[in-house]
């Protein structure tokens, strides 16, 4: 090796001293920005460099510029990094010792960067060889590294002991961990190692270190060098404590256990590290000590060099906070006595950085740094995730006269008050405690079982929870009255004010139902002071502050009310169905009064003049949000959802049962249900006819009101008996309103009323349902374009804007085809397909409407294919034949030609698009061969649906530019079903003419070179299935794809070769994501056992070309085993695969090392 | 504003040069005529008029003959002009020194009025294709009163 120590005669100096000046040199001249491409370059081909190490070394330990020496450090990395494999065992220990060597040297170094980066170089070689070095070897560093640590050799060195087992646990963390070009598997095993080893003994270290300096730096007054290492100590602490442990051994059991909720929230950080740290952490009192030195720290904040952000305040406040996440089997199962005892301890302590919290706040108000209170406020928060309520409301009983619940209440409180007061936009320190105590909150309150029962508060907590929430609606109320005032003209819709609300919403529901019996009172009584005042002041005041008022009070109620869903039917909160057990009457039920005003409120929009003064379209937005969330989960819900039972409190139940019962019936089928249900209808009706243009309001309307009735069956069959339902029909067919409605919400409404036909009673009446509606489309399509003077007709604004409406109701329409409505659908599709093929004529010119007629297309043939009898299957595909001839004969050779690029680049996405829906379709004729529902199973008439995708991509991919497939979803599109029928239909690509098979394959080769992971691993699919094909067939006698894999013509090469040749060179040569090795394995394969004599010839030729001799036997041994270890056959089974995958992978980390450097 | 300003007769085709349409309809893609130019819309977003006032449209859109940005904002309800965008297939017979192009129509006449448009790369795009001795086919667009070239397509040798 080329060792420092050795000697150096006087050539190699005067040899390393000219290769130091090139070095400093270099780096001079990229500080000063003098031709810094040349100067990158010379400092990368240091770590080439013959004598590497040697000059690295030298560097190192001679150049007076820090700058040379981090690269140096860097070149060092790089090098043995790459060569770690060839390096022998003492050549690597000695790399390493003198990295640490180097570090502990020059300790009280001022350049820290160039200590660091040395301190992470040994860190990252230490892990590289973690696996082959010996105990003993270990052992070796981390004496040295302990020694430094006890302080044996000064504070500086102590620091560096310190920085260095920071890098070392930082390497071996996943997150941080460099990739190094290993599998995941080699970072597993040295993570785990790490963890059951070393880690506590680093931990121990840490404490140690900065146990050594805690009276000195307590009892000076002044800043002092061992505050630095104290600091550093700290940290590292932190850093342990923030390993994701997963040794913990009993974790399985930890689950059940009530105190470790580890399932409540995985975002938040929890420190589980099993019961063998049980005597570091919390037997030692060690958290006494980290206590009582912040306290101490508390103290010097007067002085000189310390302040509340000094990173040793920093640092012990982090460590503080994170010992409150601690939680698992660390704790014995003592009933929680223990954990309670630990974080009654840490409690106490940072009691003091928010106590009492108005006095806090005001100082905060008045300069003084907000960390500390942020600091308490997430160790709040840590605390909760460990605990139930009921165990957080206790802690503080011990030390306080009040639980923690109202602590946490009157400090946010506080923090709310602060808010209202300075109401801006910038995010000040307010903003962020009351998101940290906001998450508490939801913490706490969230339910704890998936069954959706809610976290029940003690009683003092829900006063706390009660008092919170009639603060925060308090804010929320000014915030919206003094949002008029400053409005800028970009007002926030709808949409987005929920989503950027949204996480705060979810915790003021919760926060709501903690004291639900006395928050619904509240919000009747808000709402009627503003439905009153609105009533009072018409036409005399300006209602807007009010309406926003409204619009805040909305959104708060629907949450509070009711749950998202995401899908499902959501149940009634649980919190509303187990209160208000002492309610009779329905009608007095305050969520029924509640929801009743509110109804009662959206009603009075029906009238012209209240609606001019009183409904704004921001207000109609947040009414129709709310009755599509209220609808969803109150009007008519399904009679078991009434009768399950929730066995919280047995002796309540029978009282309870009869007060959710009354609750849950009153919307229902037979009680007030269909008044609502038919005041909702209306409601719709009239935004979509008299807010013309209002396009968010209209897509609420449709997209989540309607969307969300039709979605339920029972009220499907409530709204086909509705007499307003059959006005919206009609008004559909006839107003001409309805077709000013933007393209989206048109295609929802169809889609909507076709839907809404699962309500009648049975296929027949559905499907004459469905013909009603669409009846006028067709028959305009029809005669539009049986006129004699279509072309110029057609060009026609006015007709363009009605065939594009009619366009988007059909294909609203044909996506809500069920097996219903099917028939009806599949008549409509039938009527207007030679229309369709006449308006593809002569709208070619006319992109938007190409697209809108492609798109219903596709739409129409996805629902319907799986349902068509063979004829049926015939006459569409040939349907859908015509039409792909027919667009690529408009478009192929085609140039748009304009003076505006923006309108090119429109032209060419106009066109990506287009082609995206064509392969689509092309897929949706694909599934006919998976999915099948029709009657006649015999093959005999069906259509060779193989033959006719193959046949259709031939008619598309002309269209298909190298240019398009930048679009990456039109390339993913594309290679998606290339690689889906080569995989599925193998044996149609021999019929295949040469010219598309040409074409198909040099797309495949074009996507194994694309830098889009997916797109790589679906050419892969696609070669494997292929070349396994072939060679299955040969090996069965038969041809397989014959004359393609020998190679014809002016193809001397079959595809094999070519692709065999391609695919090493890739693996060998080229940069790819280690993630595709096990990929390009399972293609690899069977093309090595299609191609032998090539792979052979190819082997030899990489033997041959390598010149050093060691190099090329270990080539041809890495070449040899991949064929030959783990008993690889020549079958193509799953364990083979398996097998390849293993020895592919072996042999690349064998030889890409040097086959890519020399 | 009332329809009848829009609605007047142009010479030739015996069609509007503009339709009226309501501005929450016209989407992006589609025609509009903005400072009584006709443009393609490139963009349309929607705002409101103050918190709780109405919807507004804002359109930018590129002149399809000049290329050149023009923006406008229309209430939602209100209506806009939207061109009559007329494309007509020719086949090119010959490009005139004096730069006017010779164009064969679908029944058969000739058209010779039609100029080569001014820049430079367009005319060049369509020269280099019909030098090349390809069968070319020019695609004219044409809206209210001005035509110009908008796209070409090879149809084989000739």
């Amino acid at each position: 090796m080329q060792g420092f120590s050795d000697g150096i005669t006087g050539a190699d100096l005067a040899q390393l001293q000219s290769t130091m000046h090139t070095i400093e040199v270099a780096c001079t001249s990229i500080q000063m920005q003098i031709n810094p491409t040349a100067a990158e370059a010379t400092i990368l081909s240091l770590s080439q460099s013959p004598q590497r190490y040697k000059a690295c070394q030298f560097i190192l330990e001679n150049s007076q510029m820090a700058n040379a020496r981090f690269q140096a450090a860097a070149a060092i990395q790089d090098a043995a990094i790459r060569e770690w494999g060839f390096l022998s065992t003492e050549d690597r220990i000695s790399l390493i010792s003198f990295c640490l060597c180097f570090v502990m040297q020059r300790a009280s170094s001022p350049e820290g960067y160039v200590q660091a980066k040395v301190s992470s170089v040994a860190a990252q070689l230490m892990k590289r060889g973690w696996l082959d070095f010996t105990a003993a070897e270990k052992e070796m560093f981390f004496y040295q590294v302990n020694q430094a640590l006890l302080g044996a050799h000064g504070v500086d060195v102590q620091f560096i002991g310190v920085n260095f087992l920071e890098s070392l646990v930082s390497e071996f963390s996943p997150s941080t961990s460099s990739a190094m070009g290993l599998p995941r598997e080699f970072h597993e095993q040295c993570r785990t190692s790490l963890e059951l080893n070393y880690l506590k003994t680093f931990y121990r270290w840490a404490r140690d270190a900065a146990l050594s300096v805690t009276n000195k730096i307590i009892e000076s007054d002044a800043a002092i060098p061992e505050v630095k290492v104290c600091t550093a100590a700290l940290r590292l602490m932190l850093q342990i404590l923030n390993w994701e442990f997963r040794h913990d051994t009993n974790s399985m059991k930890a689950g059940i256990n009530v105190f470790s909720a580890g399932v409540r929230r995985p975002e938040c950080v929890l420190v589980q590290p099993g019961p063998a740290w049980c005597d570091v952490l919390i037997s030692s009192g060690h958290v006494g000590w980290l206590l009582s030195l912040y306290a101490a720290l508390r103290q010097k904040f007067c002085h000189e060099g310390y302040w509340l952000d000094c990173p040793i305040a920093v640092s012990a406040r982090k460590l503080i906070v994170q010992f409150c996440s601690l939680t698992g089997t660390i704790f014995p199962s003592d009933n929680g006595k223990m954990l309670e005892n630990h974080l009654l301890q840490l409690l106490s302590g940072i009691l003091q950085w928010i106590e009492p919290p108005d006095a806090v706040s005001k100082a905060i108000e008045e300069g003084k740094s907000e960390s500390e209170m942020h600091d308490g406020c997430r160790a709040l928060l840590s605390i909760a995730t460990v605990t139930t309520p009921f165990v957080f409301d206790q802690l503080l009983k011990a030390i306080r006269p009040f639980g923690t619940l109202t602590l946490l209440s009157t400090l946010m409180c506080e923090v709310v008050k602060v808010l209202m007061t300075n109401n801006t936009d910038e995010e000040t320190w307010s903003w962020e405690a009351r998101d940290i105590l906001l998450d508490t909150w939801t913490i706490l309150l969230v339910p704890l079982d998936g069954n959706g029962g809610d976290a029940f508060l003690p009683r003092e907590g829900k006063q706390a929870a009660a008092n919170l929430f009639a603060m925060i609606i308090e804010s929320e109320l000014k915030v919206a009255s003094a949002s008029v005032a400053n409005d800028d003209g970009d007002s926030d819709y709808l949409q987005a004010s929920i989503s950027a609300m949204d996480g705060r919403l979810i915790s003021y529901a919760l926060i709501a139902r903690g004291a639900i019996d006395v928050t619904i009172p509240l919000l009747t009584r808000l709402f009627s002071e503003r439905f009153e005042r609105l009533h009072q002041g018409r036409g005399i005041i300006d209602p807007t502050e009010t309406l926003e008022e409204l619009y805040s009070l909305l959104l708060i109620t629907g949450h509070v009310l009711a749950d998202e869903g995401d899908g499902e039917t959501p149940l009634v909160p649980s919190a509303i169905q187990t209160h208000f057990v002492d309610i009779i009457e329905a009608d007095k039920h305050p969520v029924v009064v509640l929801s009743g005003s509110i109804i009662r409120f959206a009603e009075q929009s029906m009238d012209p003049e209240v609606r001019a003064t009183v409904f704004s379209p921001r207000l109609m937005e947040a009414v129709i949000w709310f009755l599509a969330r209220w609808s969803h989960t109150y009007l008519m819900p399904f009679e078991e959802a009434a009768n399950c039972h929730l066995s919280h409190d047995y002796e309540h139940q029978h009282q309870s049962i009869h007060s959710r019962k009354s609750l849950l019936s009153f919307f229902g089928e037979h009680n007030q249900g269909k008044i609502v249900l038919n005041i909702i209808v209306h409601i719709s009706m009239m935004t979509l006819m008299s807010y013309p243009g209002e396009k968010d309001l209209q897509g609420l309307t449709c997209h989540h009101l309607l969307h969300t009735l039709v979605r339920r069956k029972n009220i499907c069959y409530q709204l086909v008996s509705l007499d307003s339902w059959h006005d919206l029909a009609n008004a559909f067919t006839n107003e001409k309103s309805l077709f000013l409605l933007s393209s989206a919400n048109q295609r929802s409404l169809a889609q909507t009323l076709v839907l809404s036909a699962s309500g009648l009673r049975n296929s027949e009446a559905s499907n004459q349902y469905v013909q009603g509606l669409m009846v006028h489309m067709t028959t305009y399509l029809v005669e539009l374009s049986n006129k004699k003077d279509l072309k110029s007709v057609a060009q026609q604004p006015d007709i363009i804007m009605s065939v594009s409406c009619l366009l988007e109701r059909l294909r609203g329409a044909a996506s809500a085809a069920g097996p219903r409505t099917q028939r009806a659908i599949y008549e409509i599709g039938i009527s207007i397909m030679n229309p369709v093929l006449l308006l593809l004529e002569v709208y070619k010119h006319e992109s938007a409407v190409i697209y809108l007629l492609l798109k219903f297309i596709v739409e129409w043939v996805d629902g319907q294919i799986s349902y068509l009898e063979a004829q049926e299957t015939a006459s569409v595909i040939d349907f859908c034949m015509r039409l792909l001839q027919l667009y690529s004969s408009h478009n192929i050779g085609k140039i748009s030609i304009s003076l505006s690029s923006t309108l090119i680049s429109e032209a060419k996405t106009e066109k990506y698009k287009d082609l995206r829906a064509l392969l689509q379709l092309l897929s949706s004729l694909c599934s006919k061969d998976l999915v099948d529902f029709s009657s006649d199973s015999d093959e005999v008439a069906g259509t060779n649906i193989a033959q006719v995708v193959f046949f259709g991509l031939h008619i598309v991919t002309p269209l298909i530019s190298l240019e398009l497939l930048k679009y990456p979803k039109l390339c993913h599109d594309y290679f998606f079903l290339l690689s889906h029928i080569l995989e599925v239909y193998p044996e149609t690509l021999p019929q295949l003419n040469s010219e598309a098979f040409a074409h198909i394959l040099g797309t495949l080769d074009f996507g194994l070179h694309h830098q889009d992971l997916e797109v790589v691993n679906m050419c892969l699919g696609a070669l494997k299935a292929l070349a396994s094909y072939h060679y299955r067939e040969t090996c069965a006698g038969k041809t397989g794809l014959g004359s393609h894999a020998a190679g014809q013509g002016n193809l001397p090469e079959g595809i094999f070769s070519q692709f065999l040749r391609s695919l090493l060179q890739l693996l060998l040569f080229e940069d790819y994501s280690p993630d595709l090795v096990s990929a390009a394995a399972d293609a690899l394969l069977p093309l090595i056992l299609c191609e032998q004599e090539l792979y052979q010839r190819l082997g030899n030729e990489l033997i041959e070309r390598q010149a050093n001799s060691t190099l090329k036997s270990r080539l041809a041994n890495a070449l040899h085993s991949l064929t030959s270890s783990n008993h690889l056959s020549s079958t193509l089974d799953r364990v083979n695969y398996q097998r390849f995958r293993k020895n592919l992978n072996s042999f690349l980390m064998e030889v890409r090392g040097f086959l890519r450097t020399m | 504003m009332s329809d009848e300003e829009h609605h007047f007769e142009s010479s030739d085709a015996g069609a509007s040069k503009t339709y009226p349409q309501q501005a929450g309809t016209i989407r992006k893609n589609g025609y509009i005529v903005i400072k009584n130019r006709p443009c393609k819309v490139v963009e349309v977003s929607t705002s409101k008029t103050g918190k709780h006032g109405h919807a507004k449209c804002h359109f930018v859109g590129i002149d399809i003959f000049t290329a050149k940005k023009l923006e406008d904002i229309v209430p939602s309800s209100h209506n806009c002009d939207v061109p009559h965008v007329n494309r007509t297939d020719y086949q090119l017979i010959d490009i005139s020194e004096d730069g006017f192009l010779s164009l064969l129509t679908e029944s058969g006449d000739t058209k010779d009025d039609l100029r080569l448009p001014t820049d430079e790369n367009l005319v060049k795009q369509i020269k280099d294709g019909f030098a090349e001795g390809k069968d070319l086919v020019v695609s004219v667009m044409s809206a209210m009163g001005e035509e110009q070239i908008c796209a070409l397509k090879d149809i084989g040798p000739k």
